[in-house]
């Protein structure tokens, strides 16, 4: 019988307290205890910032790689070993700027991983500048006299790049968090959360606060692809979180003729013999 | 000319068949028993140009491409011309010696030259007899060529059948406009006066590229993942076309980034996996490098050198990335560094790579050019028998389990995830034994040096088990050539012509341009000269062993593109042994 107890990580984590990330790594340890898994059979993937050091306080397989880069470590795990339940998690400077390709690609395949994003808006390990989804005017140590770029929206992004569950949660909000990462985990092909993930630190406009006064959680037709778009646009006095979108297609691994039907991992070696060289006679 | 070989060239534009044509005379020769070596001169274009493909041919082996030619098979004007009129990439003397012949169609009248024996054919209106594409009619030069030589035509029947897939029709109408090309020749032009033995043997005409796929094959390979890049591109596309008979997955992903990433992502999981491309694509890959030698992950790099800096010359031969192979990536951590000598080596060595990757659990870069990964070589064998090392895994049931473990020989237990009780954290941050990261709460300047030293002696036992420095010709050597990598053959057949004129020059080959074996300080010292011979400006191998082994050295460097020609080296190295 596995218990929330068995996914503590034997290190305590060192965000800030308040730190949004803390309810993420509660709401995923939940969700794993839930959904009954082993926690052998999951890896946390991450790349570089604040939120990327999770795969050290939980007590999974943790790869704590590069800036950027988990998205493609995570897809090869699971085509190396499709049995393992591999979770990517991150800020939103590693994935929407340097990793803003491998999110993009990697909706776009469908890989069967899930892809949680801890997004404060704001860099938090480098003490405090402009991230991509920093609002508008925001003043940061990069942008003294405020942001003079517009932030960018991970939903449309991803529902544009072709994922197949698209949804938005809240730290503030932990059970539902909790929910939306299990039905995350669940979903066959790629599911990618966004978590609004306030940073107490060095974003003082989008706080707790900011959030609680805004988020509501409306009924939202998960399989309308334009009324998604739609949702996922709304922005404002009235920020909706849920499931967005959620639909059944075949994954980048349904569709490859090496990888879906069979584990990598549990093929034998090809012996090469004689005949295979005879092309080239 | 020498009598016992024979060297053909196909000359023309992008498009007009060069390569192919090249291909079947290659294959003409490797079929008959005799061996083979070919030379892709082309250039970044998909349509006109001027390219050209050389087969060259003996019953003992031939290791280059060589110098002069004896046939030139021009498939337009322009190439009747360039070939034969003095080429400044080959030591000024004109490709086409006075023995030779150019074969060429009768529609070209507006070009002679007075030392040329021309072989004037309608290729054309041969070839418009026997079918419709326009093609055909290298179909009918490459007949000439055989007559010229004096090959059987039935080898060279069943080639061209080959070739077509043994498409019914399509094959017989090429098999036709050959035969006449080879009846053509015979009634109105004289043989050359070159006699090849052919023999029984048995030879594969593989390409480097290629040679590196089936050895990586070979040796366990399950995943490569890759960014389109000449001359990366022979061995991924080899590996895509035998994705199901071999099992393998191949996968392009969105950049070169991402292709490393994910070979670390399948190797961290346990599945042999490679990436690959050439000094641009492995600039990119340059901090995942790191992130493997850091976190201990095995790792296959594949690159492929080309002429740069930057896009240079795509389609050009160059040494010229050792450095930054060497130094990619930021800090300390160990690397492997193979660079096979040639196509038969390139097999070899990617299977060890992927055995040296998981023994010592950190990066091994398998090194080539554009010239090893696209030509053709023979090779009598390919011994097939490999044992797979797959280093230390941790198996369930350990109590305690430290991933990193600081063990004598550097190399600690790796759980591969989904190992029940070992779950663990592997980290690009500084790290304890445990994966634990030391970089930020604590951190621990005794801790760090111990996790530093322990990775950075894990090569004590590959040294130690590196086999001796190849040489050639060098018991008696008083002059040491050295080479490293695709220079092997030019160099070698270099010395063979000192040796005829007396001069007792010997070469020392480095395939393992890191860690350097330690026996080549010895295999150098007492020598009246070392000279360094490789292919770049600023010679990188020669400033690595005077810093490894504090020699006094000359160099010889070629950076114009073009590989380093037998006839031309000798003068050289004998003008630097003269100075």
């Amino acid at each position: 019988m596995v218990t929330i107890a068995d996914y503590r990580g034997k290190v305590k984590p060192d965000w800030c307290p308040g730190c949004g990330n803390f309810a993420q790594l509660s709401a995923i340890s939940g969700a794993l205890t839930d959904l009954k898994m082993d926690p052998k059979d999951t890896v946390v993937v991450s790349g570089i910032g604040c939120s990327s050091n999770m795969p050290e306080f939980i007590n999974t397989y943790g790869f704590h790689g590069i800036h950027g880069r988990s998205l493609p470590v995570a897809s090869a795990i699971k085509w190396a070993n499709p049995k393992l339940n591999v979770i990517c998690y991150g800020g939103d400077g590693d994935g929407f700027f340097e990793g803003t390709q491998h999110f993009f690609h990697t909706a776009k395949r469908n890989v069967d991983i899930t892809y949680i994003v801890s997004d404060n808006q704001i860099f938090g390990l480098t003490t405090g500048q402009a991230s991509p989804t920093s609002e508008l005017g925001m003043k940061t140590k990069t942008t003294p006299d405020g942001n003079i770029e517009k932030p960018m929206n991970p939903l449309t992004l991803a529902l544009t790049a072709g994922a197949t569950f698209v949804a938005r949660a809240f730290s503030g909000d932990a059970i539902h968090l909790k929910e939306v990462i299990k039905k995350g985990i669940e979903h066959r092909g790629f599911s990618f959360i966004d978590v609004f993930s306030p940073c107490v630190t060095y974003n003082k406009i989008n706080t707790y606060d900011f959030f609680r006064k805004r988020v509501y959680k409306p009924e939202m037709d998960t399989k309308n692809f334009a009324k998604a778009y739609e949702m996922a646009l709304q922005w404002g006095d009235k920020i909706p979180i849920g499931i967005f979108y959620d639909v059944q297609e075949e994954s980048y691994e349904d569709r490859s003729p090496i990888i879906g039907s069979k584990s990598l991992i549990d093929q034998p070696l090809v012996q090469l013999k004689p005949e295979d060289l005879a092309e080239f006679l | 000319m020498k009598t016992d070989e024979v060297v053909v060239r196909v000359g023309g534009a992008a498009g007009d068949g060069v390569q192919s044509a090249g291909l079947i005379i290659a294959k003409v020769f490797s079929r008959s028993g005799l061996h083979v070596n070919t030379y892709n001169y082309y250039q970044s274009i998909i349509r006109g140009g001027q390219s050209w493909y050389q087969v060259r041919a003996s019953d003992r082996p031939v290791r280059s491409q060589g110098d002069g030619l004896n046939i030139l098979l021009a498939l337009n004007r322009d190439a009747l011309e360039r070939h034969t009129n003095p080429m400044i990439n080959e030591g000024g003397a004109s490709p086409l010696g006075k023995t030779g012949v150019a074969i060429f169609d009768s529609s070209i009248t507006d070009y002679k030259k007075e030392d040329v024996q021309y072989v004037s054919m309608p290729l054309g209106d041969i070839a418009s007899r026997h079918g419709k594409n326009a093609l055909m009619k290298n179909t009918v030069a490459i007949g000439a060529t055989m007559a010229a030589i004096g090959m059987n035509f039935d080898t060279l029947a069943d080639v061209i059948r080959d070739q077509f897939g043994n498409k019914g029709e399509v094959a017989e109408e090429n098999v036709r406009a050959a035969r006449e090309g080879y009846d053509y020749y015979l009634a109105n032009f004289k043989k050359l006066g070159i006699a090849l033995k052919t023999s029984n043997k048995k030879f594969y005409l593989i390409s480097g590229g290629e040679a590196a796929g089936l050895g990586a094959v070979n040796g366990g390979l399950k995943m490569y993942v890759g960014y389109p890049m000449t001359p990366a591109s022979s061995i991924i596309h080899f590996l895509a076309s035998h994705e199901e008979q071999f099992g393998i997955f191949v996968k392009i992903p969105e950049d070169e980034i991402s292709a490393i990433n994910m070979a670390v992502g399948a190797n961290y999981a346990g599945v042999r996996a490679m990436t690959g491309s050439s000094g641009g694509g492995f600039s990119l890959m340059v901090e995942a490098l790191g992130m493997a030698g850091m976190m201990e992950v095995p790792l296959v790099v594949y690159e492929a050198q080309r002429a740069g800096p930057s896009t240079g010359l795509p389609t050009k031969n160059e040494q010229g990335d050792l450095n930054l192979v060497l130094g990619a990536s930021q800090g300390d951590f160990q690397r492997i560094v193979l660079a096979p000598r040639n196509v038969e080596e390139a097999f070899y060595f990617a299977r060890e790579a992927l055995n040296l990757a998981e023994k010592y659990q950190t990066p091994v870069i398998l090194m080539s050019d554009l010239y090893i990964a696209e030509h053709y070589e023979t090779v009598e064998k390919f011994d097939l028998n490999f044992k797979i090392e797959r280093g230390k895994l941790a198996q369930p049931g350990i109590k305690d389990y430290k991933r990193y473990e600081y063990t004598p020989d550097g190399i600690s237990l790796r759980a591969l995830p989904g190992t029940p009780g070992l779950m663990h954290n592997e980290d690009s941050d500084e790290h304890n034994e445990y994966g634990d990261v030391v970089s930020d709460a604590i951190t621990d300047p005794a801790l760090r040096a111990k996790s530093m030293e322990k990775r950075m002696r894990k090569l004590s036992a590959y040294i130690k088990s590196m086999p001796p420095t190849p040489t050639y010709r060098y018991e008696d050597a008083e002059y040491a050539i050295v080479q490293w990598g695709g220079t092997q053959g030019a160099v070698e057949e270099a010395v063979d012509a000192l040796r005829e004129k007396g001069i007792r020059a010997g070469v020392v080959e480095i395939n393992r341009p890191y860690p350097l074996n330690p026996d080549i300080g010895k295999l150098l010292s007492g020598k009246k000269k070392i000279i360094v011979v490789e292919g770049n400006y600023s010679g990188q191998m020669n400033k690595l062993l005077r810093s490894e082994f504090l020699v006094k050295t000359e160099l010889i460097t070629k950076y114009d593109g073009e590989n380093f020609y037998p006839g031309a080296l000798a003068e050289e190295i004998e003008a630097v042994i003269k100075r």
